[in-house]
């Protein structure tokens, strides 16, 4: 009888830990993925409440309004068409179209669902008509639509500026856009090949070209101490296993030392790099900073950044360590990608969201959203930002100049097709060193050709007004 | 000698006065849900008015009665009315029509009665050793009709039909197995048998496994497999032997992941239910929306639409509960579970025999790995199979079957409190004589 007493005892505390396990992997769940699950597409619960409750309005930094519920219930957005459409895919419409927007994903908060109890029971027992929180995001709309207007018409692609020291996103532009007060039906509305409901800035995976250069230095920095004191030789064309490398335009850039290489964007000294450091250092560093890595923010749904997870060929790795290969970025991770840099190594997480607002305008707690992590040393980062600022003084991205402010950048001009008569797509990454301005940036425009001629001038007018307008805080 | 007996009994005596506050607990929880689905509606909700008055008043009742019939663990019975309020509470708001709380109404009080069986079985049941062959042949053959005469339900042939129409009555024997079950690993495994004494037993329980397989019930198939091997550990301590029988339960796994597309198609959709998120997934997915619109403190009650949740009132009923109290409730419950579990487990610590205590154990076990399993499946923590909420999920085979368990394990609770009592008295006779 002892043996079974002990044996039962044993059996028994097991069973006891299995239940805590079973209890924290539901509070965990929940914790983390129950806001997703309410808002999915497939909660039909939100469309009844949309029918009972009023939506909270949804507002700009500046409390510039965006989207309200009029009283004849039916949603309405900025009176301003060029507002309204340059957030259209970040604020998101009632039809749902956008899937990412805040009306989409945030629509528990807006429609009071993931109110407190108290104000659910004094909801119920008043009977009164459920008024959903209110949310004051961290965009300023008018930057966007200045970015809207400036982007180079009839182009696709994306801008994204953040704050880099705290993440706040100030400005999420995607092109094309669409008009959520002109939608009637799930069919109509938008412009006529349907892609403006996709946020490039968050959804489009994109090769990143030489903006990755940034990741390859960063690899280089800790895996090849050696490469900073050396000197490279380009000859415009080098061979790797049974692949080739060439430089942009077909560039000859002869002798030079790694930061002239980055400040020209030189193919085949970083495709040396990638090559001799090997993928497994690459693909780790590029980790983690991201790539790979299902992403989980609070405010927003960013999807995910790739690079494979073996590079056997050598050609490939070698095409992966210029931003080719097999790499596909969204722009709000270059973007935070870029903020690290500029940060001292710490990537920020993304926030869209300053405040929510309940009953009576008393802000809620919300959970803390703290930094991603410190994805390089203070050190590599530092010395990251030097040659980038390079660039923008010496190198491929001088479009991306200011006059008063040091800038810091690096151009990238991708391939999207075997074809070479098609353009590239044009990037641009970069930020203010300038700790009253701390923006970053990241733009490309598709097809847009080299990324210093158009991608980079881009930038520099929208940090510039991003200064001008001084959003802090 | 004399200490530790009388440190015993003031201890319960102090627990059995704790039991009050309990009681009024439940009755006031019981009371209070009922007025606020009666008050929902603008119509005045009779049934709704009777339960707030009649469920308390049973509870009451069955705690006053019971416990004066026998001397049996109040907690334990407390606790367990609590689970059946919460599934009367969560069943009446959900319910689409009065019937089904009535119905489980009928199956508690059916519960009720099924406990109380329990009890007097337990406490009177001797040689039973005896029972232990033709129980085991009665069991087979009722676990197995349901492939010769059953029919398929929800993708399981586990089901008996007695009569037809709406009228129609279905059993599922395998509910009832688990009593069984318990039973003859009890009457086998007591004593510390060598392990050859134990193979009938084992051998027992692995061809009730088989016919689960066959039926397709892959969640009872797991009840009976987890109950089986923790009596066997409970009972003999042989570790490596445990092991090697959760190995091969582990190995039956993959084999029949590969043999069954059945199983392969239930691993697949755990791993990605949003690979087919209309079809295929749309349980778990809805369950999982449910629970997420639900979240810290729930939609409230008879504000959810726990409704959009397939098999919301049996298998899913968990993620309801999610949905209507919420986050903490749900947490407060999976609580009570543990309560029942670790309370149970006493019982069976405290049992005289090595009968009484393997039977004690097997019901915890039962109630234990049945609720991890669904909670589990609801939750996605786990594969989902169909297997019901003790004491919650509506159903009639799992509601008597259930409360029949608990009954055996309040049964062993009155033989420890007798036992008890008589070292007490056999105590102060000595020290009278003294």
């Amino acid at each position: 009888m002892k043996r079974m007493r002990r044996a039962i005892r044993a059996v028994t505390w097991l069973l006891v830990a299995s239940f805590l396990g079973l209890g924290g992997w539901l509070g965990y769940t929940v914790y983390s993925q129950g806001a997703r699950w309410a808002t999915s597409q497939m909660n039909s619960r939100l469309n009844v409440a949309k029918k009972t409750n009023a939506m909270g309005d949804i507002t700009d930094r500046n409390g510039l309004l965006l989207a309200t519920t009029a009283d004849d219930r039916t949603r309405k957005y900025s009176n301003d068409p060029n507002i309204r459409r340059a957030v259209s895919q970040t604020v998101g419409d009632a039809m749902g179209m956008s899937g990412t927007g805040v009306e989409t994903f945030q629509a528990g908060t807006l429609l009071g669902l993931s109110g407190s109890i108290i104000d659910r029971t004094w909801q119920v027992l008043t009977g009164s008509q459920v008024k959903g929180d209110n949310i004051r995001l961290t965009i300023d709309a008018e930057l966007a639509a200045y970015i809207s207007g400036q982007f180079p018409s009839k182009k696709q692609g994306a801008v994204v500026v953040m704050n880099y020291r705290t993440g706040e996103i100030l400005a999420m532009v995607s092109k094309p856009d669409y008009d959520p007060d002109k939608l009637t039906t799930r069919q109509s509305g938008g412009d006529e090949s349907g892609s403006g409901y996709l946020n490039r800035a968050l959804q489009g995976q994109y090769p990143p070209g030489s903006t990755f250069k940034i990741v390859t230095l960063a690899a280089a920095l800790d895996y090849l101490p050696s490469a900073v004191d050396r000197t490279y030789l380009c000859t415009g064309l080098k061979e790797f296993g049974n692949g080739k490398v060439t430089c942009y335009g077909n560039a000859v850039h002869g002798e030079l030392s790694l930061l002239q290489a980055f400040e020209k964007s030189c193919n085949i000294t970083f495709a040396s790099l990638a090559v001799e450091m090997g993928s497994k250092a690459l693909i780790q560093t590029a980790e983690k900073m991201g790539f790979n890595v299902n992403f989980n923010f609070r405010d927003l749904v960013l999807y995910e950044s790739s690079i494979p997870e073996q590079i056997p060929d050598v050609s490939e790795l070698a095409w992966t360590g210029v931003g080719q290969g097999k790499l596909l970025v969204t722009p709000l991770h270059m973007a935070m990608i870029t903020s690290a840099v500029a940060n001292g190594g710490v990537m920020p997480s993304p926030l869209l969201i300053k405040q929510v607002t309940g009953v009576g305008g008393l802000p809620r707690l919300r959970t803390q959203s703290g930094a991603y992590g410190r994805v390089m040393s203070e050190g590599t980062a530092q010395f990251i930002g030097r040659y980038m600022q390079k660039v923008v003084t010496d190198g491929t991205a001088g479009k991306a100049a200011i006059k008063g402010y040091t800038v810091c950048g690096k151009t990238g001009s991708a391939e999207t097709s075997d074809d070479k008569s098609v353009p590239t797509d044009a990037w641009f990454v970069g930020y203010l060193d300038d700790p009253a301005h701390p923006y970053a940036v990241a733009v490309v425009v598709e097809k847009g050709g080299a990324g210093g001629d158009t991608a980079a001038p881009l930038a520099a007018k929208v940090l510039k007004k991003a200064a001008s307008r001084n959003i802090t805080g | 000698m004399a200490r530790p007996v009388e440190a015993g009994a003031l201890r319960r005596a102090v627990l059995r006065a704790n039991t009050r506050l309990l009681l009024t607990g439940v009755m006031l929880f019981q009371f209070t849900g009922m007025l606020l689905l009666a008050i929902r509606s603008d119509s005045f909700d009779l049934q709704a008015v009777t339960f707030a008055v009649a469920l308390p008043l049973v509870t009451w009742l069955t705690v006053k009665l019971y416990s004066k019939f026998w001397p049996i663990d109040r907690a334990l019975l407390i606790l367990t009315l609590m689970l059946c309020s919460i599934s009367l509470v969560t069943l009446k708001d959900i319910a689409r029509s009065s019937v089904t709380p009535q119905t489980q109404a009928v199956y508690m009080l059916a519960g009720l009665i099924a406990m109380a069986v329990g009890i007097e079985f337990m406490r009177h049941v001797r040689a039973w050793d005896r029972w232990a062959v033709p129980l085991m042949v009665v069991t087979f053959l009722m676990v197995a009709s349901p492939l010769i005469v059953g029919s398929w339900v929800n993708g399981a042939k586990a089901w008996l039909k007695f009569g037809s129409g709406d009228g129609a009555l279905t059993v599922q024997p395998s509910e009832f197995g688990k009593i069984s079950l318990i039973f003859v690993l009890a009457s086998q495994l007591s004593n510390r048998p060598r392990f050859r004494k134990c193979l009938p037993a084992l051998l027992f329980a692995a061809a009730l496994c088989g016919l689960l397989l066959v039926q397709r019930d892959l969640g009872a198939l797991l009840i009976y497999f987890l109950t089986t091997v923790m009596m066997f550990y409970a009972a003999t301590s042989n570790l490596p032997v445990t092991l090697a029988g959760l190995g091969m339960g582990a190995g039956g796994a993959v084999a029949a992941y590969h043999l069954f597309p059945y199983v392969a198609n239930r691993i697949e959709l755990f791993k990605n239910p949003w690979s087919d998120p209309l079809n295929l997934g749309y349980q778990i997915i809805q369950a999982l929306i449910a629970i997420g619109s639900g979240g810290m403190f729930g939609m409230g009650l008879g504000l959810g639409y726990p409704r959009n949740i397939p098999l919301y009132h049996s298998d899913f009923i968990f993620a309801a509960i999610c949905e209507d109290f919420g986050l903490v409730f749900a947490l407060a419950m999976l609580g009570l579970y543990v309560l029942i579990l670790m309370r149970g487990a006493s019982v069976a610590m405290n049992a005289r025999t090595s009968f009484h205590a393997l039977v004690a154990f097997g019901v915890v076990a039962l109630v234990a790995s049945q609720t991890f399993i669904i909670v589990g499946g609801n939750i996605k923590l786990i594969p989902l199979t169909g297997v019901t909420l003790p004491f919650i999920s509506a159903g009639g085979s799992s509601m008597v079957s259930m409360m029949g368990a608990m009954g055996m394990l309040l049964g062993v609770s009155s033989l420890n409190a007798d036992d008890e009592a008589e070292d007490l008295r056999r105590l102060e006779w000595r020290e009278g004589a003294l």
